[in-house]
């Protein structure tokens, strides 16, 4: 109680009233603490589809029989090609695969037929369009399993002898958005903390009221304080509104323990904070800050794994990415939300997590103070 | 004429003092280029793969090592000890394979043996990789192990990228990256800022016209944009070996299109916001955003579903990525893609339009 009643009468308390009142009445910091992190989760999480699915595909069916067309029936029924085009010269599927009008183009000779007859293996082509490497390389796997499949029913023979009984784990239907969302919960809190905190830091350089705060008895530490608390509470609201629309709105599942959760999270916020002082300290207007926000946070995001997995990365960029707090903290969040696991798994992330934390705060709160001085 | 060559002039002149600044308008679109063009790969290799080989016959360890004589698996550490999920909870092993005690004796009998695989599947993209490998795994290994040849053979070809170069894919799309969101960011924040400091109240005192003022700034940080498309067209071919593959004219004249565009998008921007945070937040939501997600940058584009597949028809982006991956990759010219400097045109236009009539309204007729 002693406690409570000091703290209210405290100069951090005042300040930190002060400062609450002045991001209640910036609407677009609000905003921007509101809206960007919508937009984002909810584009991310629909645009970004790898999923190989109906992919143009032009037919020369040379040999036109019963067969052939059945091997077309099977390409347009499976749900990967759409045939959108019947084509009848080899300049033609040149033509069409070269503009772009199509993606892959499957050419059947005029001895298919005969080759099947024979007891022959007849050979057919399929052109792909190999500038989408990962799509192509999918594709044509699909493609030869299509075509493998064809052969046994056609000459009635029973398929593989090994079967492989596929289980996928923690994502079973396969949602690309259950990877991504977790991903950009993680990205969002970097860009808007960041941004947000080095922001309010540096407007009042920029503006020269910082010079009166320091006219104040207010300590440096207590200037700081009560500039980040208000912020930390309204990063912490806008990390929940991103776990709401990742349950609402792709029913991402949560499996891990909530308020462990919450506790990591609060952590990582810290991280973001402290990069967004460090970037106040840096930089001297709000240009410079905006420009080195992005320097900085194109890197973190980019080596993450948010967007594109860590183990595709060429192997130097994955060492390089161990001294990422985001992709921690991805780590954690995609741990505790899709496998459910819990410190056990996750306390090497946890520790990078606060280690950076700490280091971020540290070193610039004592830079902010030696530029004070 | 030279009213807008002296307002450029101006500009570049204010651009050149800010040497933070000018820095950072050269490193950021080299950064963008290092960091997206190196990182970004869709296709894992390296796979780490366990084994619960419940049979250890001869048998059943040339089928798991035919797993490892891919490029795309390598063992995973395991002591073989524990329940094998534990290994995926950890992420110590993407995929684990158990092959049943019966394995070979089935095989032998000409009966199916099933094997088991469990996938990691959060992420879905490698999931789904890793499924049709190991099924194309599995099917190799039988044809090894039977002397039949197959019913029909398929023969792919994959044109213009034979090796599938992950490079060849993505740099293309990260020089539209960087026209994208470089250029606008840097107009719009000249823009902005000549009315956070009030210096636009001059401006419209002066005789200069709304039109001359925009396209005077506008062509000073074309220019940039110039430098800047030059810079990352020229480390992208020193780093990535990315030379023209065709007919250059497409390139050229659709790369003034996208900076146009890219501009004008910088003025809209500009002249609607009014702060320098909001403005960069407003470029970095609407433009990087869009040219990252919407624009087929790392998925087909026809994946994107369909409220948001109409926003990607006004995204410039989108149609610089088709002119790059033309000019670098695939070499077809203007028959492929006649469109899409058009449509940049277009784009560019209609932004600079929008800027010109909030600006206008400020202005003292006369």
């Amino acid at each position: 109680m002693k406690f409570l009643e000091r703290l209210l009468e405290s100069r951090l308390w005042a300040l930190m009233r002060k400062e609450t009142v002045q991001i209640l009445k910036n609407r677009q910091l609000l905003f921007l603490l509101l809206f960007p992190p919508t937009v984002q989760l909810l584009v991310f999480g629909y645009a970004l589809s790898p999923d190989v699915r109906h992919l143009k595909l032009a037919v020369a069916d040379y040999a036109n029989t019963a067969d052939s067309r059945e091997l077309v029936a099977a390409f347009a029924t499976n749900g990967i090609f759409d045939v959108a085009a019947a084509l009848n010269s080899p300049q033609a599927v040149s033509e069409a695969v070269r503009t772009g009008r199509v993606t892959a183009a499957l050419v059947i000779p005029p001895e298919f037929q005969r080759d099947l007859a024979r007891g022959q293996t007849p050979e057919v082509q399929l052109l792909i369009d190999g500038v989408d490497a990962n799509t192509a390389g999918i594709a044509s796997g699909y493609a030869s399993q299509i075509v493998r499949q064809f052969g046994y029913t056609l000459a009635g023979t029973s398929p593989a002898a090994i079967d492989p009984i596929v289980t996928i784990l923690y994502n079973p239907g396969l949602r690309s958005s259950w990877f991504f969302v977790p991903g950009v919960l993680g990205l969002v809190l970097t860009l808007t903390s960041s941004l947000v905190s080095s922001a309010t830091v540096v407007r009042e350089k920029d503006v020269g009221t910082l010079e009166q705060l320091l006219m104040t008895p207010a300590a440096a530490w207590e200037i700081l304080l009560a500039k980040l608390a208000p912020l930390f509470v309204l990063l912490v609201g806008e990390a929940l509104l991103a776990l709401a629309i990742a349950r609402l709105a792709f029913g991402v599942p949560f499996l891990g323990n909530f308020w462990l959760f919450m506790i990591f999270t609060s952590l990582y916020i810290c991280v973001g904070v402290g990069i967004g002082m460090m970037l106040a300290t840096i930089a001297r207007s709000q240009t410079q800050v905006v420009l080195t926000a992005f320097f900085v946070n194109l890197p973190l995001i980019q080596l993450s794994g948010a967007i594109a997995p860590i183990e595709t990365m060429p192997e130097f960029f994955q060492v390089v990415s161990l001294a990422d707090p985001l992709r921690h903290y991805i780590a954690i969040v995609r741990g505790m939300l899709l496998k459910g696991v819990g410190i056990e798994a996750l306390w090497p992330n946890v520790l990078v997590l606060a280690a950076s934390a700490f280091l971020l705060i540290a070193i610039s709160t004592n830079r902010f103070r030696r530029q004070l001085e | 004429m030279k009213r807008i060559l002296a307002q450029c002039a101006k500009e570049l002149t204010q651009f050149r003092r800010d040497q933070l600044t000018v820095a950072l308008a050269v490193l950021l679109p080299m950064a963008t280029l290092l960091i997206f063009g190196y990182a970004i790969r869709l296709e894992a290799n390296n796979i780490p793969l366990a084994v619960q080989d419940l049979e250890r016959s001869p048998t059943s360890r040339a089928f798991a090592d035919r797993f490892y004589a891919t490029n795309q698996f390598v063992p995973a550490h395991w002591d073989g000890r524990g329940a094998p999920e534990a290994l995926l909870d950890a992420g110590t092993a993407k995929v684990v394979l158990i092959i049943p005690s019966d394995f070979s004796r089935r095989l032998d009998a000409g009966k199916v043996a099933p094997i088991q695989a469990l996938i990691d599947g959060t992420d879905s993209n490698n999931a789904r990789v890793i499924r049709n490998s190991v099924r194309q795994v599995t099917n190799f290994y039988l044809s090894t192990r039977s002397e039949t040849a197959p019913t029909i053979a398929l023969r792919s070809r994959l044109w213009f990228n034979p090796g599938r170069e992950e490079a060849l894919y993505i740099v293309p799309g990260v020089f539209a990256l960087v026209l994208a969101i470089w250029p606008p960011l840097l107009m719009a924040i000249a823009m902005v800022r000549e009315k956070e400091q009030g210096t636009i109240i001059q401006v419209f005192a002066s005789s200069l016209s709304a039109a001359e003022f925009l396209l005077g700034k506008g062509l000073a940080y074309f220019l940039v944009g110039v430098a800047q498309a030059v810079a990352v067209f020229g480390l992208g071919a020193v780093l990535f070996g990315l030379r023209l593959a065709g007919d250059p004219t497409p390139l050229a004249i659709g790369t003034v299109a996208m900076l146009a565009a890219s501009v004008s998008y910088g003025l809209f921007i500009g002249t609607r916001t009014t702060t320098q945070s909001a403005a960069v937040q407003a470029v970095a939501t609407s433009g990087f955003l869009t040219a990252l997600l919407l624009s087929g940058f790392i998925y087909p584009l026809s994946n994107i579903p369909f409220p948001l597949s109409l926003v990607s028809n006004i995204v410039p982006a989108r149609y610089f990525i088709e002119i790059t991956r033309d000019a670098f990759v695939r070499g077809t010219g203007w028959p492929g893609i006649w469109f899409a400097p058009l449509l940049l045109a277009v784009l560019g236009g209609v932004f600079f339009l929008a800027s010109f009539r909030s600006l206008k309204r400020m202005q003292l007729p006369g």
